[in-house]
């Protein structure tokens, strides 16, 4: 088994691409025509090991599997595929995984061109210092523009049409050209396998059986099972009890060596030990440095979760500790809400984040959850000089003694077809957004720089920016710092009783609009009680808006005796059961999609 | 109340009468149509309503040896059209139960109109004795009467039925002292006028009980599929055409069928129910019953408190203690077994303290009868209860939980969010 394959045959390489440029039926082929999977054994999406990322198309973690590819020199290689995460709010896992690599297979649908992610992770790789090998994807389809696409790629990477290679994924067909450019082009790792032995963790697994499983990409030495290591942040001591390499399934081998990527498994089941970034070395044999790691990611979207039942506290608590293994961004601590009792205030790198964190909770810890309205971090400066960090509207401060209050901005770039620059212009001017430049990567395609509050994107930008545009739009952001804004805290009350989940925070001159299309959303939502109930919007104590849910007038079958009983009851059983996901605030019962009817309002009632 | 739900020693009997002339149009229960006018499918009904009157004779001597049933403060035949048994029939049923029944035992017949002539008016006026003075003590009589307009009992499909009113005053004038309506509202194409008429009818007439349903279509009933078919045809027609004049072939004809009552017309008509038989002196006891002084329909309140029952024939219910079973619905089936010396096929329900509790508290929501709370805090949520209060839909009153009147109009919803959830995970 163990055979040690020599520096030279060894290419780390990942494939980065923007959403649905074709990236998992890229490798998909690639495991496939280098029998690395059995034809037989071929599902979609092979890489995608979550449900959820099949079902939504999409790579959520990376995963990694080493292929034995022979290359035409006649010589066999062994590749390692570090697969990546397409959506911006994934960027952090995309840039851990370029860390492990010496190249990269810049994946561009050629029906679409270049696209904002295409940008900001060609960025990223070179950043990285990973050689790029530009592709061309989807050239089966009729839509396909290659020359239009290969001429945007050559604007970003400056490769010649030699260098720029075109495949379709989907049958195949340039796959092995792919293969070959990376055993010729990238280059091999360097490490020193002499060196005291160092390797990256960029990312890892929580086993509920076997603790911990640490992805690694060895740079220095080489490790072998049983040996005693250490990891260089935590101070944390351990033996390995396994190690191997992803083909895709876990196999186990002797050792890994200089340049390899694979898995460690220490038997350490804390994964707050074993941190992403940090760097495993020999123990006995220490490395004196500890490799560059990771910058740490800060979530920028923060909503409630509360579970349905207040018995289930304990047990979100856990399950979110557990995701939290799998998943550095995320971040939480306990919160308690009057309406909703006890919960924790999460933190996530966007919407799409949040959305598969919450799914995968009820999925897979069978929790059924309240998500608040999602907001970020606001600074809130005080009279006395102090500042508050606000990341629930419900901890603002009292109006009286806030000085001014902070939010954060991010720096978006947004390319479009020129077509559709006014609707850009018209959608971010509705967002608070500053225009910063723009500027053309060809006739048809423009790409625009705004300043805008992170505050907007996170509601419905970028549907907004996709339904506007009809698609063609794509969108990147980065964080770029707090600003003053002149906000408030809108309440909403219910029956009379403000319900602190429903506060948000927004900007001054639309409160007003935006008070009165939430309570109309909100009347909609709430079905009809037992009794009338004012919806209202408030800023301070003062009412802005009201709207009112109308009692519910009948509700008793006529005929109930001796034969109907049973089956009576059991509708009112299964009545019951249906109200799971109904929130008794007080004396209303509030389904919980009303917890986030502000993302719902219709574009104009936030634009206006 | 003693005990827990449907425990204790039975003292009600349900007969059920699985036969009618036909069908009505939004009918869901065990029937059967029969065609008695003579001849030979005449004398095949026949053959079928002895083998009945039999099965129930068989099928009572194994429940009361079973239950050991002593004696009967109620018995109720419901149907189906047990006025279809006609005099000599139900006084072979009649005469199976007489010995066991107690002096002021309540009898019940549902009675059609068309069935009820002079002489099934006399022998349900006769058809008892007062053991103390010997004098006839008659049954209880409910009449299907639906509704006092001709059109909109052909709405429901009861095209050949004769005039309620008339059978009512039939029945009046032989002597029968204990008469009842039963009617519908939220016809089809009965608008606040039609209603307020049917009202008016029930008034004058001055019953003794009136029961009033709202309909129910109930997928699968000839009605339910009338209605999907005029909403089809007035899609179809560009347009829903108000449909004024109802006349007796509006049923018949699709394109002309009255469209559903709104929710809330069907609420107000309910409410306006409610407030005009209670301002005539009529005591709201049931979501759709109501009674003149003393004559409320004990059958009935036996079950919505909860006491054991036997039902006997095809479909019927029985409940005692924690079981509860219903007999297979064909007749013909049912015979057999019984004919045959063995128990009729039926399913079977097992019904554990907590569902009794519900099932108690549901029975008694529907009348604002008082509950322990006692009895029922393993399933009612006592701080729901004090929020439900404080709104005026139930009362909490020395350790008792009753819901209101007003809270009876909303007793489903209001039992929903009293209800612990039944199956907690955990």
């Amino acid at each position: 088994m163990a055979v040690v394959t020599s520096l030279a045959h060894i290419r780390n390489f990942s494939i980065i691409a923007h959403i649905d440029h074709g990236k998992s039926t890229l490798a998909d082929r690639i495991l496939e025509s280098t029998g690395t999977v059995a034809t037989r054994d071929m599902k979609e999406q092979l890489l995608d090991k979550m449900d959820l990322e099949r079902e939504r198309g999409i790579t959520i973690k990376s995963q990694a599997v080493r292929i034995a590819y022979k290359a035409h020199d006649g010589q066999t290689y062994q590749l390692n595929l570090i697969d990546t995460p397409g959506h911006v709010d994934f960027t952090y896992e995309v840039s851990r995984s370029l860390a492990a690599c010496e190249g990269a297979v810049l994946l561009v649908d050629s029906t679409q061109g270049v696209e904002a992610q295409t940008v900001a992770n060609a960025y990223l790789a070179i950043d990285n210092d990973l050689e790029i090998i530009p592709v061309l994807n989807k050239i089966d389809l009729p839509a396909s523009n290659v020359p239009e696409a290969e001429l945007e790629l050559h604007e970003l990477t400056g490769a010649t049409h030699e260098e720029i290679l075109i495949v379709s994924a989907k049958t195949g067909e340039g796959v092995d050209a792919i293969l070959d450019a990376i055993v010729t082009r990238t280059p091999p790792p360097e490490g020193d396998t002499a060196a005291p032995a160092r390797a990256l963790i960029f990312d890892s697994e929580y086993d509920q059986y076997r603790g911990v499983i640490a992805y690694v990409r060895v740079i220095d030495g080489g490790f072998a099972k049983r040996q005693l290591v250490s990891l260089m942040r935590t101070d944390q001591d351990a033996e390995i009890e396994e190690l191997g390499y992803f083909g895709p399934e876990m196999k186990p081998t002797d050792r890994l060596e200089t340049g390899e990527v694979g898995y460690i498994i220490t038997g350490v089941k804390d994964v707050a030990q074993v941190r992403v970034g940090d760097t495993i070395t020999d123990k006995k044999r220490p490395a004196g440095e500890a490799l560059p790691g990771y910058k740490v990611v800060q979530p920028m979207v923060f909503t409630g979760l509360f579970p349905t039942e207040g018995d289930k506290f304990e047990e979100l608590r856990d399950a979110l500790e557990k995701l939290k293994l799998n998943d550095a961004a995320l971040s939480y601590e306990p919160e308690s809400s009057v309406a909703l009792g006890f919960g924790f205030r999460c933190g996530f790198l966007g919407l799409l984040h949040m959305d598969i964190v919450r799914e995968r909770l009820e999925r897979e810890y069978g929790l059924e959850l309240i998500t608040t309205m999602p907001n970020v971090e606001y600074h809130a400066y005080l009279t006395s000089g102090k500042m508050t960090v606000v990341r629930n509207p419900a901890q603002m401060p009292e109006v009286t003694v806030i000085d001014r209050i902070e939010e954060p901005y991010v720096a978006a770039s947004v390319l479009v077809p020129t077509e559709f620059v006014g609707t850009i212009m018209e959608l971010c001017q509705g967002r608070r957004a500053d225009f910063v430049d723009m500027k053309y990567l060809s006739p048809e395609r423009v790409e625009m720089h705004y300043k805008l509050p992170l505050g907007e994107i996170v509601l419905d930008f970028f549907d907004q920016l996709k339904t506007r545009t009809r698609g063609y739009a794509s969108l990147d952001y980065e964080y770029s710092g707090y600003r003053q804004s002149d906000l408030v805290k809108l309440d909403i009350l219910l029956a009379g009783e403000p319900v602190d989940a429903l506060s948000l925070i927004t900007p001054r001159e639309r409160a007003h609009l935006r008070g009165k299309a939430l309570v109309t959303k909100l009347r909609q939502k709430i079905p009809r009680q037992l009794f009338e109930v004012p919806v209202q919007a408030a800023i301070g104590n003062k009412v802005v808006a009201r709207e009112t849910v109308k009692a519910v007038r009948k509700d008793v079958t006529a005929k109930c005796y001796g034969g109907d009983i049973s089956r009576k009851r059991k509708l009112l059983e299964k009545q019951k059961e249906g109200k799971k996901r109904m929130k008794q605030l007080g004396v209303v019962e509030v389904p919980q999609e009303a917890f986030l009817a502000v993302l719902e309002l219709e574009p104009g009632d936030k634009d206006r | 109340m003693t005990g827990r739900p449907f425990d204790g020693p039975v003292r009600h009997l349900y007969v059920h009468v699985p036969f009618c002339r036909m069908r009505c149009d939004y009918c869901d229960f065990v029937s059967r149509a029969l065609d008695v006018s003579g001849g030979r499918a005449g004398a095949e009904a026949a053959r079928l309503l002895d083998a009945y009157v039999d099965g129930v004779a068989a099928e009572w001597e194994r429940e009361r040896a079973a239950h050991d049933v002593r004696r009967l403060r109620t018995l109720y035949l419901g149907g189906g059209t047990p006025s279809l048994l006609r005099p000599e029939r139900l006084e072979r049923l009649l005469e199976l139960f007489r010995p066991y029944l107690t002096p002021h035992a309540e009898v019940t017949v549902e009675t059609n109109p068309e069935d009820a002539d002079d002489e099934y008016a006399s022998w349900a006026a006769g058809a008892l004795v007062s053991p103390a003075t010997g004098a006839p003590r008659g049954v209880r009589v409910s009449l299907g009467a639906q509704s006092f307009s001709p059109a909109l009992r052909s709405v429901l499909g009861r095209t050949a039925q004769a005039d309620p009113a008339e059978a009512f005053r039939r029945l009046r004038a032989a002597g029968v002292g204990n008469a009842g309506l039963d009617l519908i509202h939220g016809i089809p194409g009965q608008d606040a006028d039609l209603l307020a008429a049917d009202i008016a009818a029930v008034l004058k007439l001055r019953p003794d009980h009136v029961s009033w349903y709202e309909l129910d279509v109930v997928e699968g009933t000839a009605l339910a599929t009338r209605l999907a078919a005029s909403r089809g045809a007035a899609r179809l027609a560009g347009g829903v055409g108000r449909v004024t004049a109802l006349d007796s072939t509006a049923a018949l004809d699709p394109a002309a069928m009255p469209a559903d009552p709104a929710d809330d017309v069907r609420a107000t008509g309910y409410r306006r129910i409610v407030g005009e038989l209670s301002h005539a002196g009529y005591d709201w006891y049931e979501v759709s019953n109501f009674a003149l002084p003393g004559r409320r329909a004990r059958h009935n309140v036996a079950y919505w408190r909860a006491r054991p029952y036997l039902g006997l024939g095809p479909g019927a219910v029985s409940t005692v203690g924690a079981r509860r079973w219903t007999n297979a619905a064909d007749p013909v089936v049912w015979a057999a077994a019984l004919s045959a010396g063995e128990a009729p096929p039926r399913t079977p329900e097992t019904l554990d303290p907590e569902t009794r509790a519900r099932e108690r508290f549901l029975l008694a929501a529907r009348c604002g009868e008082r509950v322990p709370l006692a009895e029922v805090a393993a399933v009612v949520d006592q701080d729901v209860a004090g929020s439900l209060a404080a709104a005026g839909l139930v009362s909490l009153h020395s350790g008792t939980i009753r819901v209101t009147r007003k809270g009876r109009h909303v007793a489903d919803e209001v039992c929903v969010r009293l209800f612990r959830s039944p199956h907690l995970r955990g």
